[in-house]
Formats: structure tokens, sequence, C-alpha cells
């Protein structure tokens, strides 16, 4: 018996509703049979397998609320997903995927959702994506997006907001909308500017990160973001920004140039045929 | 005493039968001294002026004759000698032979000519009626003259009450709100309905929007008592507590709350009230008489029990203290933090706290493998998440590797 039926069978005995498949050398639900009548399962954890496929018959999982399936090879999720009453936290972290499925916003309970490390862009969303108003974290680190769409402002729940890695050379003035957001992480793209909105948000505070490292930034913030973090943001509320920014960005020329290596990231295998 | 018919029980010449009388119509009996009479009464009621009939008062209308007839009845001893051969029946006015004769009042009659004017009958168990000098059997008596019921449309026998434009048995002439018959007492028109003086007094009170009280249907003019209810003037009632009438401030008080009868509920003066500890909402100072909620040390109103950020009321929701204050748990979080990443709940008894965030106990795990932490067990970071060791290990080593970097670089905060 494979090391995953067994801990299926256990935790069937047992009636434990949180089933953890962690790295058992997993490639495909097939080989875990009868997993989809356990119907009172809440979390199911399936990190560091080799899995591809998730089939639709994971929608029959109605009670699951938690679902981590991070560092797998997936390449895509169903569309079934999306009908999950009560899935609360889906971690697809470390995957392959470059798109969602269609029709992925109407999950109705989404409050975390986790696509660090995959091949996402702003072309990947699907149209409702931003149907997700319970969404209270996003993390989008160690991914492709060049541009965020600005209907992220409709995101008001959101707490946290990872885009760590990406090739961002913009930030739409719409984040300033994102009144309880207390986290934002930037590091590592291609931004020059912010836009004065985001002085809106209460990100300097006891309780607030904004992480801003590793991106071209015109001299004046640069400069701030060495003495701190709070000095950015108070450089960013004043006058002389507001002044600054609408000079740079009627005169910017061409967008920085990318210079994250991604060629070696482990979601850039593509199946064979 | 004995009775008998004309009919079966031959009756000797010699013995006349008595009648009973009366000032009024007289339903006879030929039989011996009958107890048993029923009496035609005419009360006419006017409804303009209430109208008391006094005993004995004068008939009205057409039978007022026949009354008179009556009125001069004389007492006639049972047991009278008359010489027979001088006599004629009082109808065919022929003599009498040895044959059995009907005495009425002093008048003879053959036994076959003592009979109904109308069906030629003799009387049924001597019954007879008298109406202009004839007699009539019951049920031809009343066919003919007899008046009947507005109500119940019967024949009137006896007192006969005039009103409204038609005939009543007394029991029959009611008041039309509170069935109370009105012969002894008059009656008062209220638009086409006869009334008696309370319900009339009542039907114009509400009429002007003055309270009835329930109890003695009196109009209150004062401020109404309100109980179990109905309203009242204060004045029926006593404090449950002391004793002393009460005014129209007195309070009802439901003594077992939740019950939906409120037969239950008691009254109690003002002072008394306050006395009794009835407790007074924290919130709008006024006395709680449905639900009480407890909380912050004060009593309130379900509805007065609010979070002291949003006002929204509780309404038997958790709700969170900080600070004397109240608050639902979004503004709880919001003001105070402590929700746990995962579960979203404020956390009520041990908190995790790390990379600005808060777990609690069940929740604090791998980010990444869903594994239990705990205090004593180390774990890395990415993105602001717990990592356990197994998992960072497992990175790929470019990840790791930029993971690495991002730490050298990152200026060291200030301890918070
Ligand atoms: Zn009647
Ligand atoms: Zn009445
Ligand atoms: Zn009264
Ligand atoms: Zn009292
Ligand atoms: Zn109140
Ligand atoms: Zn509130
Ligand atoms: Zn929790
Ligand atoms: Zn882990």
């Amino acid at each position: 018996m494979s090391k995953a039926r067994k801990a299926l069978a256990e935790a069937r005995e047992i009636k434990n509703p949180e089933l953890d498949l962690v790295d058992k050398g997993i490639h495909s639900f097939e080989e875990l049979p009868g997993l989809f009548n356990m119907l009172n399962i809440t979390r199911l954890t399936l990190s560091h397998n080799r899995i591809k496929d998730i089939p639709p018959s994971i929608a029959y999982l109605v009670n699951l609320e938690i679902l981590t399936l991070f560092n797998n090879q997936i390449e895509e999720l169903p569309v079934s997903i999306s009908s999950l009453p009560k899935l609360r936290i889906l971690n697809v972290g470390m995957n392959r995927l470059d798109s969602l499925p269609r029709g992925f916003g109407a999950l109705p309970v989404l409050e975390v959702l986790d696509l660090t490390y995959n091949n996402l862009n702003e072309n990947s969303l699907p149209g409702n994506f931003f149907m997700l108003e319970t969404l209270r974290a996003l993390y989008l680190g160690d991914n492709d997006f060049e541009v965020l769409p600005p209907e992220i402002g409709q995101l008001k729940n959101l707490q946290i907001l990872v885009l760590r890695e990406n090739d961002l050379i913009d930030v739409p003035k719409e984040i300033g909308e994102l009144t309880r957001l207390r986290e934002l992480h930037i590091q590592a793209n291609r931004l020059t500017v912010l836009p004065p909105e985001i002085g809106n948000l209460d990100l300097v505070g006891s309780k607030s990160i904004l992480k801003m490292d590793f991106n071209p930034w015109v001299t004046p913030i640069a400069d701030q973001l060495q003495v701190g973090i709070s000095h950015v943001i108070d450089y960013i509320r004043s006058e002389t920004y507001r002044y600054l920014y609408n000079r740079h960005i009627s005169t910017r020329g061409p967008p920085p140039p990318k210079v994250n290596d991604k060629s070696r990231k482990i979601s850039r295998i593509k199946q064979q045929g | 005493m004995n009775e008998r018919k004309p009919d079966d029980s031959p009756l000797p010449p010699s013995e006349l039968l008595s009648l009973d009388h009366s000032q009024l119509y007289m339903r006879r009996k030929l039989t011996s001294s009958d107890s048993n009479l029923s009496v035609y009464n005419f009360d006419l009621l006017s409804d303009e002026n209430p109208h008391i009939p006094e005993d004995n008062a004068p008939l009205q209308g057409s039978f007022s004759s026949i009354v008179d007839t009556y009125n001069n009845l004389e007492y006639t001893p049972n047991s009278i000698t008359v010489d027979m051969s001088q006599k004629t029946c009082s109808h065919c006015k022929d003599g009498f032979s040895n044959e059995k004769i009907v005495n009425t009042n002093g008048e003879l009659w053959h036994t076959q000519c003592f009979v109904c004017a109308q069906c030629f009958r003799p009387f049924p168990e001597g019954i007879y009626y008298e109406f202009e000098g004839r007699k009539y059997c019951e049920h031809d008596f009343q066919v003919l003259f007899a008046p009947y019921c507005g109500k119940c449309g019967e024949f009137v026998i006896g007192r006969v009450i005039k009103a409204m434009n038609a005939n009543w048995h007394p029991k029959c002439f009611c008041c039309e709100m509170c069935n109370k018959q009105l012969a002894d007492y008059g009656f008062i028109r209220n638009q086409g309905r006869a009334l008696c003086h309370d319900c009339n007094a009542q039907v114009k009170a509400v009429g002007l929007g003055k309270h009835v009280c329930h109890k003695c249907h009196g109009v209150i003019d004062e401020k109404p008592l309100r109980f179990r209810g109905e309203v009242y003037h204060a004045y029926h009632f006593n404090c449950t507590a002391c004793g002393t009438e009460l005014k129209s401030d007195a309070r009802e008080v439901k003594s077992r709350p939740g019950l939906l009868a409120n037969d239950v509920n008691e009254l109690y003066c003002l002072r008394c009230h306050d006395k009794m500890g009835i407790p007074i909402c924290g919130a709008c100072r006024r006395p709680i008489e449905e639900r009480v909620v407890t909380a912050l040390g004060k009593h309130w109103h379900v509805e007065h029990f609010v979070c002291a950020k949003c006002e929204k009321p509780f309404l038997g929701h958790r709700h969170y203290e900080k600070k004397g204050l109240a608050y639902c748990e979004t503004h709880y979080h919001q003001l105070f933090g402590n929700l746990c990443f995962v579960c979203n709940q404020v956390i009520q008894v041990d908190v995790f706290t790390a990379l600005n965030k808060a777990w609690c106990v069940h929740h604090f795990a791998c980010s990444i493998c869903d594994q239990k932490l705990n205090q004593k067990t180390k774990f890395y970071e990415c993105d602001e998440k717990p990592v356990c060791k197994k998992c960072n290990d497992k990175f790929p080593a470019e990840f790791k590797r930029r993971l690495r970097k991002a730490h050298q670089y990152t200026p060291q905060r200030a301890p918070v």
C-alpha cells in the first residue's frame, strides 16, 4: 500500500476532517481512490507532490475550507473549483499556472488566495476575478504581471497584497481605495514612481508593512527609502511629490528593462506532449 | 281542586264555575279558578324619551275596549242557585233542557254553542280569548289579532313592548350592543339601533375619540390606564404592592417575561414600581420591561445594546468588550486587532503573534504544508508568512538564493 493510500485510510478511520498528504510522491488523484467521497473533509493539504491535474470532481468536497496544493506541477485548475461553497483559503503557490479558469471570481467566500511562484500575468485573470469581494489576502509574488488592473480597487476587504518580483511598471492609483490594506509587497519590480493616492493608506503604522526595495525608483524616492519607509510615505504625501509625479508621468520615456531572471524558475518547466 | 272540562265531565247546572280576572286582556280557562292567566300588557316605548312603564299602566290601541269589558268583571261565587227555566243561551237565545251548560262570567251556553267564533270548534283545553264580544280559540285569536315579536317572530302573549316601529316580547327587546333587556329601563335610538344608556354613551364617547372603561363602561376623561390589553379608569385598581388606589401613571409589569399571555401582568403605583428594581436601560434610561441584556455592568434594552463604533445592535450576536465599551466583531478587530490569520475569528485565549499577524493556537501552522507550529518551533519567513524548516529546505535553489538576497538587503527594522 502506498504512503498516500495508507494516510487516506487512516484519515477515513478516525474520521479526521483535515487530511494531510504532504510529500507522498503523489502524481495523480487516481492514487487517492475514494477521496472525493470523503465529504466531511474541511482541509486538504497536498503540498510537495507531483500532481499535474486537478479533476473537476474536486467540487464534490463541498465542506472544503482550506485547499493547499503548494509545490506541485499544476498547469491549470478545473472550472468547477469556483463552485466550492466553503473554500476560504486556496494555496496553489509554486505550480505552473499561466491562467486561472473562467468564472474563478465566483468563489463565494474566498479569503486568502496564494498564487505565488507561477507564470501569471494581467492577461491570466478571468473577467470576474475582481468580484472576489471577500478576499483579504492576495499573494501574486513571483509572477509576470507588468500591469495591475485598476479593478484591484474593488477588493475592498484586501489587507495583504503581494506583488514581489513581478515585472510591474506601474501601480494603479485605485490601490489608494483599498482602505484596509496593511501589507503591500512590491519589491523587485520595474517601478519608478508610486501614485500619490497610496498616501491615503496606512502602510507605516506599527501594524503595517510596505516592502518596496529593488525598484528603479526616481531619485527623491530612492533617497527617502535609504532613510526609511516612513520617510517615503511622508514624501509621497507632500505637494512637492504630487508635482514631481505629474511631471514624471507626462514626460517619462520607455519603461525600465526587465531584470528578474526567471529562466531557472521550476514553474517554467513544461510538460512534454 | 277538581278540574273539569265542559265536554267530558258533565257539570250540574247549579255549579257555576268561577273565572279569574285581570284588568287586561284575559286568556281564559273554563275550568276552576285559573291561576295560569296570561296577560297582554302593551308598553309603548318611545325612543326619544325613554319611557319607564308603571305597573298596570293603561292599555293603548284598539285592544283597550276589551280591557274595559274585563275590568268590570264581577267575581262569581263558585256555587250559586239559579232558576234555569228563565235562562237562555247567550249564543242561540234558546232555553236549556236537561243538558250540560257552560257558564262563563254569568253567561250561559249550550255546550255546542260555546265554540270559537272563527272555526266553530270547541276551545281546546277550554282556553279562549275574547275580543269585541266574540270568543276565539288561541289559534285563531293569535292569527286574527295577536301582535308578533319583531325579533323572534313568535306571537306575543302577555306583555307587549311597542318600540322601534315594532312589537316585541319583553325578553326580546334588547340593547343591540350589550344585549341587556330594555323593557324596564328605556332605550335610546342611535342610528337605527336601540341602545341602553351606557352603550349609547360609549358610542358617543368613542366617536369623540375617548376611551371607554372596560370595567364600568363609563367614558374615561383623564389618561386611561392600560392593563392586560384593555383600558380602564385607574381608580378601579390598587397597587399590587402597597394597595393604594392607582392613578393613570401606574405601571403594568410583565411579571413573567417571555410569556405571550399578558394575563399574569400586575399593576403597581409609580413609587412601588421604581422601588421594585425594574432594570433601567443604560442607553435610554427607561425601564426595561421586555428582554434585558446585562453587559458592561449595566442593563440594556436588546435594541439599545449596540457596537460603540457602528452603533448597530448586537441582537444576541457575540460582542467584545474593551475599556468599558462593547464592539461588534468587525470593529473590535479593526480597532484592536487579533483576528486569526487562518480562521479570521477573534482570538479569545492564547494568541501567537508574528510577522505582523496573529493566530489562534489551532491555526498557527506552516503556510505551505499546514503542519502545526508552536512557540519552540523554528520557522522561516516568506512574504511575511511562516514556513517550516522542512518546507524551506524543499524550496528550489534559485528561489532560496533570491530569498537570501532579499533578506540581506532589507534594512533592519527598528524593534516595535
Ligand atoms: Zn320574541
Ligand atoms: Zn347596552
Ligand atoms: Zn371604569
Ligand atoms: Zn404602590
Ligand atoms: Zn433603552
Ligand atoms: Zn460595529
Ligand atoms: Zn484560527
Ligand atoms: Zn511546512
